[in-house]
């Protein structure tokens, strides 16, 4: 457990948060210059000017009613930063071991993250994917007792961003490290992040699970993607001969999307649904060709644009994500969709992308 | 040429953290710590050399405290070693900074969080990485320090066997007829010289290769 309740004087405002982080991964997301940068350093104890209380199980690290703040050496934080910062002077096999704490913890990180193969190579001759794996590497090597990711896929474009994902997924199930991770990809933040909090003008503007949040149509708004369904699930199944694999989601149905063999079953995926893409009856659906028909209920109607925006809590579903359904306001008067209606929401498999 | 080495390993430790500090801080009054800083390079090296022995003049106060310790400045080759660090000083500080602004300030952070205390951080990233142009500053501190005349003449003489340095043999030897001679040395310089600036090319060059293959 972590709590932090930091104050820094920033140019255009301070930040003023108090967080508690428990085991796995939290998310930060946040406008640019909203202080998530400001915020990591801080705890990291790179910020000199910061003032409050940072504790790790109750260990102090910064407590400036008692005047006390550990130097950044003594707090053992994995810091990766957005663009590796891996050191030019050193080989990939020196950045590995420059904080090393023991063996095994160097030789378990250069397994983990795969960069076996490039310990004799310098970083001028890495790729983008390379070096940020190199990063992670170095900062695992030194048994951290909290990671702390400055948005370590923001600089790979979106295939690269796919192919280090799994790693730090993989990060996460193995070193059962505490870890802050600034992101502005909400896929990401799903794929990786048990918890999410939401930054804003140095302030906590929401803080709570990723799907819960997320699901939020004005958390959605602020993040890059525009508003799309974003539902985390495992991969249960392929079925080449009706040619779809199946996802079971998280507190929620099992949906088919088109074949990904790519994707082993049991594998932690999220699943992408633009909000038009959802088809919406008041009657039960026979004879479609979606594959994904789910019976659900209205729970708000809400004006967006020339649009509306439908609210949908599915059966049996109570505590899962909300499904956004985008329809015309023709729609609702033909259809008379209000609160509190029954519906049936229909999907086709072709609609659904894995993030 | 003894002394020259020895002014310039005196003037590394203090040199470099004058650079740093100048790379680093961003305050008021650093535009005037780097002009006083820069002052030997444009002042006439005779009226630095003058303003030393002023300084160490045994009627004045430094030079009277260190007469009461027993330490006898002017006039030895004590005086050239402090002429020669003095002149070059501004030179070896000049061309460190720059090569210390270039290091990125985030790899010293990340090295903090790496487990190194600041020293540690020092000596393994921002020295491996600046050293190419603190080592050149070294040689240019060097070559000033070979050649320095008009600080050394003043506050030391220029006593045969005792403070005459390669420079001011030079001069001694032409001012009295022994062309042959101060040719000579001439020669010797001009060869310390071009070893020392070859050297430096060669090893900066040699490096850039293996950090970039």
């Amino acid at each position: 457990m972590i709590e932090a309740r930091i104050e820094l004087p920033l140019a255009r405002f301070p930040l003023r948060v108090d967080l508690k982080l428990g085991r796995g991964v939290t998310a930060l997301m946040g406008p640019s210059g909203s202080g998530k940068t400001s915020l990591l350093e801080s705890m990291a104890g790179l910020r000199r000017a910061a003032r409050g209380r940072i504790a790790l199980e109750g260990e102090r690290w910064l407590d400036s009613d008692a005047g006390l703040d550990l130097p950044p050496n003594r707090r053992r934080v994995g810091y990766v930063p957005q663009d590796s910062g891996l050191f030019p002077h050193l080989s990939v096999l020196g950045n590995v071991r420059f904080g090393v704490r023991d063996e095994a913890a160097a030789e378990s990180a250069i397994d983990t993250l795969e960069i076996r193969e490039l310990l004799g190579r310098y970083p001028a001759s890495l790729s983008g994917g390379e070096r940020q794996r190199v990063a992670l590497a170095r900062a695992l090597a030194t048994r951290p007792r909290l990671l702390l990711l400055d948005e370590p896929l923001a600089s790979l474009d979106l295939a690269l961003r796919q192919r280090v994902l799994p790693y730090l997924v993989r990060i996460r199930d193995r070193w059962q490290v505490p870890c802050l991770y600034v992101t502005h990809n909400v896929g990401e933040a799903l794929a990786v992040a048990e918890r999410l909090v939401l930054l804003q003008e140095g302030r906590v503007h929401a803080e709570g699970p990723p799907h819960e949040l997320l699901a939020v149509a004005a958390a959605s708004r602020e993040a890059d993607e525009g508003l799309e369904n974003l539902l985390g699930g495992r991969v249960a199944g392929h079925d080449p001969d009706a040619g779809v694999t199946r996802i079971e989601l998280l507190a929620g149905p099992v949906v088919s999307v088109s074949l990904a063999l790519d994707r082993t079953p049991g594998q932690a995926v999220t699943l992408s649904v633009r909000a038009e893409d959802v088809l919406v009856a008041v009657e039960p659906v026979r004879g479609l060709s979606a594959r994904n028909v789910f019976a659900a209920r209205i729970a708000a109607v809400e004006r967006t644009g020339p649009d509306v925006t439908l609210h949908c809590a599915l059966e049996d579903w109570d505590r899962g994500p909300r499904w956004f359904a985008r329809v015309t306001p023709a729609a609702v008067s033909a259809l008379g969709l209000a609160a509190g209606i029954r519906v049936w929401l229909a999907v086709k498999s072709h609609s659904v992308r894995i993030v | 040429m003894g002394v020259a080495a020895l002014s310039t390993l005196l003037i590394l430790p203090p040199g470099i953290a004058a650079a740093l500090a100048l790379a680093r801080y961003r305050g008021p009054g650093k535009g005037g710590l780097e002009t006083l800083l820069s002052l030997p390079l444009v002042l006439p090296p005779t009226a630095v050399g003058l303003l030393l022995l002023e300084l160490l003049a045994r009627r004045a106060p430094l030079g009277a405290w260190l007469q009461a310790r027993g330490i006898e400045v002017v006039f030895t080759w004590k005086a050239v070693v402090l002429a020669t660090a003095v002149m070059s000083f501004p030179l070896l500080v000049r061309s460190a900074r720059t090569a210390f602004e270039e290091v990125d300030p985030r790899l010293v952070g990340i090295a903090r969080t790496l487990g190194c205390g600041p020293w540690a951080a020092f000596f393994r990233v921002t020295l491996p990485l600046a050293w190419r142009g603190v080592l050149a500053g070294t040689v240019l501190a060097f070559s000033r320090a070979l050649g320095e005349f008009g600080a050394t003449v003043m506050i030391a003489g220029n006593i045969p066997g005792k403070t005459q340095t390669l420079a001011l043999a030079i001069f001694h030897d032409s001012q009295i007829g022994r062309d042959d001679r101060a040719m000579a040395l001439a020669g010797v310089t001009i060869v310390l010289a071009f070893t020392a600036l070859w050297l430096t090319e060669w090893i900066i060059r040699r490096r850039v290769r293996t950090v970039a293959p």
